[in-house]
């Protein structure tokens, strides 16, 4: 008698014990819902962002900041990119790092610290009401402090430390540092009318006397040189490193390659850590070493693409699918980026309407061409699999389950991958121009393109509602077996 | 009604049907199957990952071993996964090649 497996006996027949070598995997990150929701978040708010720029493309078509500029910037950075990065942080690192999310419940705490935090930071922004910032912020604050704390405990669990894991420690020290900057920014914007009502001697009152004198030592600091520097720190610190450092452990394992260097890796970093270090302190403190900063950052990132190079040439898997090819394409953006770096130090640049364009440029490029692109790339990757872990995972090898990209429609990605391209160029050169028509085409672009990416997520998303589950077939076609 | 006899050629046919969702690729033709031991209604695979840390590894070897219980006389099966010798496209079977264009 032929062994057949029809599907329903198959279905109900339990595992009669576990596997005998269980290694941490996306059950041991946090749960498929968690990081899903913060990706769902960032959509949403990524999806406003432009909406409001194609209502307002005098935005980026002129260089001025105001309340808006700054309330836009908070919702791409915090809304957009810190959403679903922090989602996919609490997925990837575990899988990453071979460990697992120290506190699921930490995690949802943050994200409802992180989407009251943002959401209110950005609307008091746009009203310009900068107390109010303050404690949205601070809302955000702790939000991001439960973050670093828990991913900490799950970096403290893994079992070999590797360039990835110091990517990331790296990466969660910046953003912390980062959103303590924005606070003392923030701090430096409000007056402190009730401390003298006061008594320091109580919490309180101790308090705000601490902030008056905090916000008081900002001020000796150039307000525009602040921001920038704060800007770099969450930019290039958290987005970057994090960026390198965990591509160096995704690019492998998405193209069947290894590392090929282990010691340029780690270099790549050093240097890229140091780099941001300096940036910080030369940009805040207006010096003359923001130039060497600049170059040494490019040199990190100049050894990043040497090593990511030898990766892919070693690769033993040919075709790149488009999640990786987005990816690749946010890491060439980088050279343009740095290109942009280069003339933005220069220490004797004009302070002219078309610098500020190009500030413009610069701020929009890293923002909506590198850290946005890489992020949709990894979307690509990391969305099918939490559907498809939570949908199939435990019918594999009982009935017929569909491949990770058979969840969505690669000619939708693709088609949307160009949307996106053409986008960024439009846009860039409206920018540039300071043409406001042509940024608004740009963003228009940009909004098509997304609504793409949001249609193929929900193709994904369907499938938990309708499973696309097949009866195994009778029988196997005979083939030699390898073994 | 007999059991029919587990043979080799059965269990490797049942773990075809388990499929690496990210290459799209069963896992036999793979070559992440290193070796199969029969004794009698009992079963022990051998088997390894792409990559350690791989994020499929707990549905792999899950989707492995409810497969070689979906076979019927079957009593018991074992899966361990193991990272000694590491995984090399080299072990991947003609098929395979064809499936993951992998050089």
């Amino acid at each position: 008698m032929e062994a057949s497996l029809p599907i329903s006996p198959a279905l109900s027949r339990a595992p009669s014990r576990p596997a005998a070598a269980p290694q941490l995997t996306a059950a041991s990150a946090a749960s498929v819902k968690l990081p899903l929701a913060f990706m769902v978040s960032g959509l949403a708010a990524m999806l406003f962002a432009c909406v409001w720029l194609v209502v307002r493309p005098d935005l980026l078509a002129t260089y001025h900041y105001n309340q808006y500029v700054i309330a836009a910037a908070h919702l791409f950075v915090l809304g957009w990119l810190c959403s679903v990065v922090m989602g996919a942080m609490y997925q990837l690192v575990p899988v990453a790092l071979e460990t697992k999310v120290h506190s699921q419940t930490l995690a949802r705490v943050q994200f409802a610290c992180h989407l009251v935090g943002f959401i209110g930071m950005v609307w008091m922004f746009d009203r310009w009401n900068m107390k109010q910032v303050g404690h949205f912020g601070s809302l955000m604050f702790l939000g991001v402090c439960l973050f670093v704390y828990n991913l900490a405990r799950t970096l403290l669990r893994v079992p070999r430390w590797t360039v990835t894991a110091s990517g990331v420690t790296a990466s969660l020290t910046w953003l912390l540092l980062t959103v303590t900057a924005g606070l003392c920014l923030a701090t430096a914007k409000c007056s402190y009318e009730a401390a003298d009502s006061v008594s320091s001697v109580t919490w309180l009152g101790a308090l705000l006397h601490g902030l008056r004198s905090l916000g008081s030592l900002m001020t000796h600091f150039d307000a525009i040189s602040a921001m920038h520097a704060h800007a770099h720190l969450g930019v290039l610190g958290f987005f970057t490193i994090l960026i390198v450092g965990v591509s160096y452990k995704l690019v492998p394992m998405f193209t069947l390659s290894e590392v090929q260097c282990r010691r340029r890796a780690g270099l790549s970093l050093f240097l890229l850590n140091l780099g941001v270090a300096g940036a910080f302190t030369s940009i805040l403190l207006r010096s003359q070493w923001k130039l060497g900063f600049t170059l040494l950052i490019i040199v990190a990132l100049a050894l990043y693409g040497w090593e990511l190079t030898a990766i892919l040439r070693a690769r033993k898997r040919r075709i790149l699918d488009w999640g990786v090819k987005m990816f690749l394409t946010a890491v060439c953006l980088l050279g343009v980026e740095s290109v942009l770096a280069l003339v933005l130090s220069w220490p004797r640049l004009p302070l002219n309407g078309f610098t500020g364009q190009l500030e413009n440029l610069y701020g929009f490029l890293g923002l909506l061409g590198v850290v946005s692109l890489a992020v949709i790339g990894m979307l690509y990757k990391i969305i099918p699999f939490l559907v498809w872990f939570g949908t199939y995972s435990a019918k594999v090898g009982l009935a017929q389950v569909p491949s990770l990209a058979e969840l969505y429609s690669a000619r939708l990605q693709k088609a949307g991958f160009w949307l996106y391209l053409g986008g960024l160029a439009a846009t860039s050169g409206g920018i540039l121009a300071a043409h406001e028509l042509l940024v608004r085409f740009g963003v228009l672009l940009l909004c098509f393109s997304l609504a793409i990416l949001v249609l193929n997520i929900g193709f994904m998303l369907r499938h938990f509602f309708r499973p696309q589950l097949k009866p195994l077939p009778a029988r196997a076609v005979t083939v030699p077996n390898p073994i | 009604m007999n059991a029919p006899e587990i043979t080799q050629q059965l269990v490797l046919e049942a773990l075809r049907r388990v499929l690496d969702p990210e290459l799209g690729c069963n896992i036999v033709d793979l070559g992440l199957i290193y070796s199969v031991e029969i004794n009698g209604p009992d079963i022990g695979v051998l088997m390894t990952l792409t990559t350690p840390g791989c994020p499929m590894h707990e549905s792999i070897s899950d989707g492995a071993r409810n497969a070689l219980l979906s076979l019927e006389g079957v009593r018991s099966a074992s899966v361990e996964v193991v990272w000694d010798p590491p995984w090399h496209p080299s072990m991947m079977t003609e098929r395979g090649r064809e499936m993951t264009g992998v050089a």
